[in-house]
């Protein structure tokens, strides 16, 4: 990510629907990097395939700017804009082949028919379809069509990549691989790309930012370590990843008094009623005499209520003095703790700066 | 729940009414004898010949025929513009001009008939063919719009939205991807309004003249007057090809998706 | 805006074969025909006064709208059973029985009512059934009267029926007749006390439209009645193209139209009860 310049600006964009109350997209505004890639992440009807459709220019905004290289492209009609887009459904010509529908773009911007096979090919090639350019769609199995949408929106080497929910119509097993499989591509090709999806694995494993959506608005933007870390909002820290919800007041110097405990925090707010959300792998199980590790400041007993189990990671559902609290035993880790049964008292403890304190709602 | 024997026996009841008329047409086409008689006192071929030596009924077949074809690709090059904005844009008074585009077929082909002969008289157009195309039109082109708007509907949207975003202006995208995809609703649009031309009879009857007639008019006619079996043989050649029009678009579209289910 | 200049063409035909002739036909009903025949420009309701006042026309009138309800009615309790047998039938089935019911719509009408010619006339199959079992010693007349024009209409009209039925009935959950079946209602009890009444509005708006159809016939009447039935529509066309009376046939075309129109406001008045009560 070396230019200065961000390659796609949104500034204050908005949309909104006839009859409904609220703006699907509530003046949103985000920079992206050239080569970057960018999660829209939320859950449905949060805007956020609304505004992957405007910056494709099948949506005309209401309100605000975008920009792609510094050019306000926000009047452009689609076929103007020089963007590639994979839809959910995928869109294929069911009239043309696989190299039919690849060189597409191609012809639209007039190559001669040489040119535009052996581009079409390369493409083809490129998403590991080359032997099947000659099969029309419905002769291809879903994840090969997803393929060919793909190469199809690459072939005309587009200035932005723009993917709607690509992996959703997928098998679960396939998902995985071709996850990674775009990854790399787009990182192999460098071309800078946006993508929407509400499955957070996906978000948090593909993309170099993450933008998390909730009703119109962008609540977080950021890479998705610190949006998984450090939540901004109260809406991150419940849609992404698991959190327990401690609810309290919030004392001068950072201190949470919920139900009757005293939980140091480091949060920086006013005083008064607040919610801490505390995320399970934070949480140190603790053998009934063993000192928190330094820098553990906070210490609690609990009562196991419900253990999950769930192949990779048992999840322990415990009540404490402050409140639910969860914790997480994984698989081949801490053999010890295994045998636990609901009933068990145990002792957790977790940083001061793991709890994520925001106002009470 | 299985159907009763009480319903299968009325069912079919109902059914033997439709269809009989069309089974007597086939037997009786082929008698021997010198009138409807049935049952027919021997079978032969002598009204098909007949039939097809009629100077008059052959000469009204070729009008017919080239009428219908005609009217067909008149209705389609009209119809599909109209079409195409009614199933695929968004404007204000589109279900306006769909409700405009249907009306004529709102009110009896009698009456219709009646006001194109009032105003097409004193202009000496009655018996040409620009009368009777423009009469054969005015059904024509609501049936050929009400199967091109389901088959244009039928093209999923993201077809063209996928082809804008590759590059297309709207107007290629229409052209290289909706058209072609609605290609199977547009030949059986064509198809059904070919039928509907060349069947037409009451609009005709209106229209036609000693100079100018067509195939329904003269079926019309020569069934007032007479009944002997070339009129059998006439009608059953009729309902083989209207079926057999029918067979190939079923074929290609699906018979009830072309009508467009209400 | 660019539908409708995308319509334009179209709708330019439409507007030279469908209004002008339509405002050609209004304008022509206020004009008057003199004693002589001949048609006189003028501005007058007096072809309307003629016909209203005339006798023979209110009768005409009057048993076209009989031949009409009566024919439509049966006509839609004959499409009934074929309509419910559609939907009951298996999915395998119920495209080609549909297709069977709706056929005759392709085919031209004067070929339908050759076929009728030939069942039942004085050669016909029925009369060659009921002579040669004895029944009868002379044909009995079912054709050129109303009896063959009633039956000609009646199989006229019922494809459209089983249309209209067809659309209703798809409406009805068979649920309802399976939850009647476990309460211990017979197949008859159950089509009387709960299919029946569910399917009224369907029945009512099938009855309409045929009714619609019924009224503005024209070649099965002309052709089944051998001449010797006049209803509405023979009699403009008489009026028209025999004895050249145009403000007269314009005239009775515009009383048609209207009773249409009000018979479409009714229809539309029912379809939108029968959707409030769904």
């Amino acid at each position: 990510m070396s230019d200065a310049a961000p390659h796609l600006r949104l500034e204050r964009l908005t949309r909104h629907y006839a009859g409904a109350p609220a703006p699907a997209v509530d003046t949103i505004s985000l920079d992206l990097p050239r080569g970057a890639l960018l999660a829209l992440l939320g859950p449905s009807g949060c805007g956020k395939t609304t505004t992957l459709r405007m910056i494709a220019g099948l949506e005309r905004p209401d309100g605000g700017r975008i920009l792609v290289g510094g050019q306000d492209v926000t009047a452009l009609p689609p076929h103007r804009r020089q963007m590639g887009v994979v839809f959910q459904s995928y869109a294929l010509f069911p009239h043309m082949t696989a190299a039919g529908n690849t060189a597409f773009g191609l012809e639209m911007r007039g190559l001669g028919r040489a040119e535009r096979a052996r581009r079409a090919q390369v493409a083809l090639e490129m998403v590991g379809l080359g032997a099947l350019a000659g099969r029309k769609p419905r002769q291809l199995s879903g994840g090969q069509q997803q393929r060919v949408a793909l190469a199809r929106a690459l072939a005309i080497e587009p200035e932005l990549l723009l993917l709607d929910e690509p992996l959703s119509a997928l098998d679960a097993k396939l998902r995985e691989g071709v996850r990674d499989e775009i990854r790399a591509l787009q990182q192999r090709l460098g071309t800078t790309t946006v993508f929407v999806t509400h499955d957070q694995t996906e978000a948090l494993a593909m993309a170099d930012l993450v933008a998390v959506m909730d009703a119109g608005r962008v609540e977080q933007l950021a890479p998705p370590e610190e949006v998984f870390e450090r939540p901004a909002t109260r809406f991150v820290a419940t849609f992404v990843g698991r959190a327990a919800r401690l609810k309290g007041m919030l004392e001068p110097g950072g201190v949470l008094r919920c139900g009757g405990l005293a939980l140091r925090s480091t949060a920086d707010l006013a005083p008064g009623p607040a919610e801490a959300f505390l995320r399970p792998h934070r949480v140190r199980l603790l053998a009934p005499t063993e000192a928190p590790p330094p820098g553990f400041d906070n210490l609690l007993d609990a009562t196991l209520a419900r253990r999950v189990y769930t192949g990779e990671v048992i999840a322990l559902e415990t009540e404490t003095g402050a409140g639910p609290v969860m914790a997480e035993l994984h698989a081949g880790a801490d053999e010890a703790w295994r045998g636990l049964a609901p009933g068990a008292p145990l002792r957790l403890a977790f940083r001061a700066a793991d709890l994520a304190v925001f106002p009470a709602s | 729940m299985r159907p009763s024997w009480m319903l299968r026996l009325f069912a079919a009841l109902g059914l033997l009414v439709l269809l009989a008329p069309g089974l007597l047409v086939l037997v009786v086409s082929f008698s021997a004898g010198d009138f409807l008689t049935f049952p027919p006192p021997g079978f032969s071929l002598r009204w098909y010949q007949a039939l097809f030596t009629h100077p008059g009924l052959m000469a009204a077949l070729g009008t017919s025929a080239m009428l219908a074809a005609l009217v067909s690709v008149l209705a389609l090059l009209l119809g599909a513009p109209a079409a195409y904005a009614i199933a695929r844009l968004d404007f204000p008074g589109r279900d306006v001009l769909a409700t405009l585009l249907m009306a004529p077929l709102l009110l009896p082909t009698l009456v219709l008939g009646l006001g194109l002969l009032l105003v097409l008289q004193p202009l000496g157009l009655v018996a040409t063919w620009p009368g009777l195309m423009l009469g054969h039109s005015l059904v024509a082109i609501p049936f050929a719009v009400r199967i091109m708007t389901t088959a244009f509907a039928a093209v999923p949207k993201e077809l063209e939205a996928a082809a804008w975003t590759l590059g297309a202006t709207p107007l290629r995208a229409a052209l290289r991807i909706t058209l072609p995809n609605a290609a199977p609703g547009a030949i059986a649009a064509g198809v059904l309004t070919f039928l509907v031309s060349f069947d037409e009879t009451v609009i005709s009857l209106f229209l036609v003249g000693p100079r100018l007639t067509t195939l329904p008019v003269e079926m019309f006619r020569y069934a007032e007057r007479t009944t002997d079996p070339l009129i059998a043989a006439l009608a059953m050649s009729l309902i083989a090809f209207a079926l057999l029009m029918v067979a190939v678009v079923e074929r290609l579209m699906g018979f009830t998706r072309a009508m467009g289910r209400d | 805006m660019i539908g409708w200049l995308l319509a334009a063409p179209a709708l330019a035909v439409l507007a030279l074969a469908f209004v002008w002739p339509m405002a050609g036909l209004f304008r022509i009903s206020l004009n008057r025909t003199t004693e002589t025949g001949a048609m006189e420009t003028a501005l007058t309701t007096e072809s309307y006064a003629k016909l209203l006042g005339d006798a023979f026309i209110r009768e005409l009138v009057w048993n076209t709208l009989l031949l009409a309800g009566s024919s439509a009615a049966i006509a839609v309790a004959l499409a009934l059973p074929v309509a419910l047998m559609v939907r009951a039938a298996s999915p395998r089935w119920r495209g080609p029985l549909a297709l069977m019911a709706i056929a005759p719509l392709l085919v031209s009408g004067t070929a339908r009512l050759i076929g009728w010619m030939a069942i039942l006339g004085d050669n016909g199959l029925i009369n060659a059934v009921l002579m040669g079992l004895g029944l009868r010693d002379t044909p009995y007349p079912l054709i050129n009267n109303w009896t063959g024009v009633r039956i000609g209409l009646i199989e006229s009209l019922m494809p459209y029926a089983v249309l209209v039925l067809i659309a209703g009935l798809g409406r009805l959950d068979p649920r309802l007749e399976e939850a009647a079946a476990t309460l211990g209602a017979g197949r008859l009890r159950t089509f009387l006390r709960v299919t029946l009444p569910l399917a009224a509005p369907a029945l009512l708006a099938a009855w309409l439209l045929t009714l619609v159809l019924g009224i503005s016939a024209f070649i099965t009447p002309r052709l089944m009645g051998g001449g010797r039935v006049f209803v509405l529509a023979t009699e403009i066309y008489d009026q028209a193209l025999e004895y050249v009376d145009w403000p007269a046939a314009s005239a009775l075309a515009m009383l048609l139209l209207g009773g249409l129109l009000l018979l479409m406001l009714l229809r539309a008045a029912v379809a939108r009860l029968g959707r409030q009560r769904a």
